[in-house]
């Protein structure tokens, strides 16, 4: 939920249940006022009656007036008690039943006794708690509605730098050049966030660029020694007194550096992809390259006895040529590595996206974890970089780059739009 | 032939100078920025081996200073670093190869031998060993004067052994010379065996000699013995 639904949930409940609360002892109140009047006004006419008789010593002439009845009925003795009480009368007037109050007393006239009962009508009282309540609630609903709307606008705007920050924190990105946007604001605790948050970024910015700056040199310096060692190698091959046995320790030992220096190069790659060091971007016929590097390729296709199919479309893309190079290298060599001999590999080109698929011992991949650095199938000879650097590529060029399996064929799409 | 390698790394320095002294090549090595500096003044060199980070130099600056001078010595640039613009600037100021550590020396010593011949054979480019003979230019075999048609990867691959020929080249070096990066494939070696059967085929038909020698699975030597 919404900041300011939630604001308003909790606003329209309290003012809700207030304004019924207040509303009842207003009513009420309003009631018993104009209820005592009524019985103010019984009283009175009470007297009228009482000075009448005591005058003219004979009872009034039963009255009907357009809200009020008179009445007498004769009765064996007096009770000194007067009712006053609600009740619902029929006025002969209006011809209708209306809400009263009435007054029933006893009076005494010689030495006979008479009850006298006075109804009055309640019409207009409850005309006149309609209209007090209406002109007290109308404006106080309006007032709502206003209230309402003031703080949808004000909520808006004050929070406004905080959905700004928002969109800076969501659109900030390590692989990007572009820094932390500040969000300018009077607002202090925003502005503390915004700096905040700004801190935060050049702090991770400068630890990732020690970190990148480290792999760098970490695998420059590594790579003399390992010259060292190649050329080494190279020497005890031209040794004379080479048996199979230590023939066989050769092997190892060239395919191991062989092994530790393309880890190397490949992470050098990563760092150099990272650094934007190989973005000179140009116009690239991408079929002419998907078909140098088949070429490129073709006796280890052949050794394999892959099928090839082919659907290329003639695609210009504008691209580092380097980088597309290395994406089209990866996805060749990856198709071929975790293939099945006799296997096959189909390659689909269009002016939208590049598509490699291929068949393979290995069921449905997570795709989640294979373009993570260093995750691979332990059986294989790879580096457990190639579909790492593939993502690095296709981030840095802003093309999408997803796997799918389907009809046992394993699916890599880099999408170009 | 006479090489000049400026190295600081000293047993890489070594291992060069002993391959390339078994070619029958002169070498002079050096570790640091002056010493080669002043060799450099003195001497010239067929080929210079170059590595561009010196405890006390820059190797590009060796580069301008030979500029300078004027020679016409071939360099060829070794380094840790395979940056391109270092690449670019390396080749603009006169060098005429770039060869990323860690390298091969059967490699190394086939950049030599083109860079020599290069400067040696200008215009005329062949290379012949026994009746094979190649043109470097047409990139083209003839055995006995017969043409002998080789795919693009089987030319590049007898040219490298011929280069180090009366050297054992392991599969390793041979599949990255081909392939470059990517002979990681777990394959590569295998198809180095099918790739120099095949050529071994074709040469013997077309009525060469057999000059491959198998070494015990690792590799493969190129000699006339």
């Amino acid at each position: 939920m919404k900041l300011f639904s939630s604001y308003n949930r909790i606003l329209l409940v309290i003012s809700f249940t207030g304004l019924t609360i207040i509303g009842i002892l207003f009513y009420k109140t309003l009631s018993y006022y104009l209820d005592n009047q009524i019985d103010n006004g019984l009283m009175e006419e009470l007297m009228e009656v009482k000075d009448f008789t005591h005058s003219k010593n004979i009872l009034p002439a039963p009255d009907i007036y357009q809200d009020l009845v008179i009445q007498y009925k004769k009765i064996a003795s007096v009770r000194n008690a007067s009712v006053f009480d609600d009740t619902v009368y029929y006025n002969p007037k209006k011809q209708r039943k209306e809400a009263a109050r009435y007054l029933k007393t006893d009076i005494s006239l010689g030495h006979k006794a008479y009850q006298v009962l006075i109804i009055c009508s309640k019409v207009h009282r409850d005309e006149e708690i309609r209209i007090i309540g209406l002109i007290i609630c109308i404006p106080f609903l309006l007032f709502l509605i206003v209230l309402y709307w003031v703080n949808s606008v004000l909520i808006n705007r004050l929070w406004a730098p905080f959905r700004k920050l928002l969109v800076n924190i969501k659109s900030f990105n390590l692989n990007h050049e572009q820094s932390f946007e500040r969000v300018p604001t009077n607002i202090e605790e925003f502005r503390e966030l915004s700096k905040a948050i700004e801190d935060l970024s050049f702090k991770v910015r400068s630890d990732y660029k020690e970190i990148k700056l480290f792999t760098e040199n970490a695998s420059h310096e590594m790579m003399t020694p390992l010259a060292v060692i190649n050329s080494k190698l190279d020497t005890m091959l031209q040794s004379t007194h080479l048996g199979p046995d230590e023939s066989e320790t050769l092997i190892d030992l060239y395919k191991a550096t062989s092994k530790l220096t393309k880890l190397n190069q490949s992470l050098l790659l990563l760092v150099k992809i990272d650094n934007n060091l190989m973005m000179d971007t140009e116009e690239v016929a991408v079929m002419d390259m998907v078909k140098e590097k088949l070429d490129f390729f073709n006796e280890l296709i052949q050794k394999r006895n892959l099928k090839i199919q082919l659907y290329l479309d003639p695609v210009n893309i504008t691209a580092s040529r380097q980088l597309l190079d290395i994406l089209i290298n990866n996805l060749f060599s990856n198709a071929i590595r975790h293939n099945h001999n006799g296997g096959l590999i189909k390659i689909k080109l269009t002016g939208m996206s590049l598509t490699f698929s291929n068949t393979g011992d290995s069921g449905v991949l997570r795709e989640e974890m294979i373009f993570e650095r260093f995750y691979k199938n332990p059986a294989s000879e790879g580096t457990g970089l190639g579909l790492a650097i593939l993502k690095q590529i296709c981030n840095r060029q802003d093309y999408k780059l997803s796997y799918s399996y389907e009809n046992h064929m394993h699916i890599f799409t880099v999408s170009f739009i | 032939m006479k090489v000049l390698i400026i190295e600081d790394e000293e047993s890489l320095q070594r291992s060069i100078q002993q391959y390339l002294n078994a070619e029958g090549g002169i070498c002079d090595c050096c570790s640091t920025f002056d010493s080669a500096y002043q060799k450099l003044s003195i001497y010239n060199y067929d080929c210079i081996l170059l590595d561009l980070t010196l405890p006390d130099g820059e190797g590009l600056e060796l580069l301008r200073y030979l500029k300078k001078l004027n020679k016409t010595d071939g360099v060829l640039i070794i380094s840790a670093r395979d940056a391109i613009d270092q690449r670019i600037e390396g080749l603009q100021l006169g060098a005429d190869d770039y060869l990323v550590k860690p390298f091969h020396l059967s490699e190394l010593n086939a950049r030599i031998m083109a860079i020599v011949r290069r400067r040696n054979f200008a215009g005329k480019n062949l290379v012949v060993f026994r009746e094979i003979e190649i043109d470097l230019n047409a990139r083209q075999v003839k055995i006995n004067g017969q043409i002998l048609y080789l795919t693009r990867k089987e030319f590049d691959l007898l040219l490298y052994f011929i280069a180090n020929n009366g050297k054992v080249i392991s599969k390793a070096a041979a599949a990255t010379h081909i392939w470059g990066d990517d002979a990681d494939m777990a394959d590569s070696f295998d198809f180095i065996y099918t790739h120099i059967k095949n050529m071994r085929k074709k040469l013997t038909d077309a009525g060469s000699k057999d000059y491959f020698h198998s070494i015990y699975g690792i590799g493969y030597k190129f000699a006339d013995s």
